[in-house]
């Protein structure tokens, strides 16, 4: 396995053998299809960060987070949360697909 | 590393991003055409009211072109929530106005992920959107000539009642 990025609390890989992608969430590591990592950073760029700074919003600052179609459950705080929009940022950067690449090369 | 990301998906994520959100714009404009059909069904604009069912429904096509395209590119298409959809208006010159005003936020979000997709050597949705561009030429040219109408002919009962008539006839 080819580590891909590795974030504060989060590593992701790439298989070249299974043709999946890991990542160690530091408790288990969860196996993800490429449409599965697309719905994971389609659900990770949705959560609004600024609504964990609003008691009204989100009055404990946690998010659960649901993944590979309701297979894992994880409950994530605000640090934890701004470290996965890392991830999945550079991540996806790294990985040949987003137009941040310049921004990862410098 | 084998980029087996790249052998998934033919787009940028970053496209991908933006095409979901003019499926949002789309589907709000579809629904938008609807409430503006049903205000002029209210207010005995027949003519009008059918012109606006079918632009509903062209708005859905576009929004499902897209759809799909996302799709077949191995991407996630999100299906769109709409909210906040306008049901007043104070007269049918003001319809057609909205709907000019909402088809030129239409034309200048295609140009914006056009403009991005270039940037971002995505040809693919480049080559995509051009059809877009053309077909926005289009919408807007078709509610620019209604709103002449009002110009021309004028905005009393009777002028209405003759532009509601016209407006069926492609103007």
């Amino acid at each position: 396995m080819t580590s891909v990025y590795q974030s504060k609390f989060y590593t992701l890989y790439q298989s070249n053998t299974d043709r999946y992608f890991y990542i160690d969430f530091g408790q288990k590591v969860v196996k993800l299809s490429f449409c599965q990592l697309l719905a994971l950073r389609q659900k990770v760029n949705s959560i609004s960060i600024e609504a964990h700074f609003d008691a009204d919003l989100n009055k404990h600052g946690f998010e659960v987070l649901m993944l590979c179609n309701k297979e894992h459950l994880f409950l994530l705080n605000t640090l934890e949360i701004l470290d996965l929009k890392n991830l999945v940022c550079y991540g996806f950067a790294l990985l040949g697909i987003s137009s941040e690449n310049t921004m990862v090369a410098s | 590393m084998k980029n087996i990301a790249r052998q998934q998906m033919s787009i940028k994520v970053s496209s991908m991003d933006l095409l979901n959100n003019q499926i949002k714009l789309e589907a709000h404009a579809s629904a938008t055409y609807l409430a503006m059909a049903s205000w002029c069904d209210q207010n005995a604009f027949t003519n009008s009211a059918e012109f606006f069912y079918a632009q509903s429904a062209e708005e859905r096509d576009h929004m499902m072109k897209i759809f799909k395209f996302i799709s077949e590119s191995g991407g996630i298409a999100i299906s769109p929530t709409v909210e906040d959809i306008n049901h007043d208006f104070s007269n049918l010159e003001e319809v057609f106005e909205t709907a000019l005003d909402h088809e030129i936020m239409v034309t200048k979000s295609i140009h914006k992920i056009l403009a991005t997709a270039r940037n971002d050597q995505d040809y693919v949705v480049e080559n995509f959107l051009q059809w877009f561009v053309q077909e926005q030429l289009e919408e807007e040219k078709s509610l620019r000539n209604i709103l002449d109408l009002f110009e021309l002919m004028g905005r009393d009962g009777i002028a209405l009642k003759l532009i509601d008539e016209r407006v069926t006839r492609g103007e």
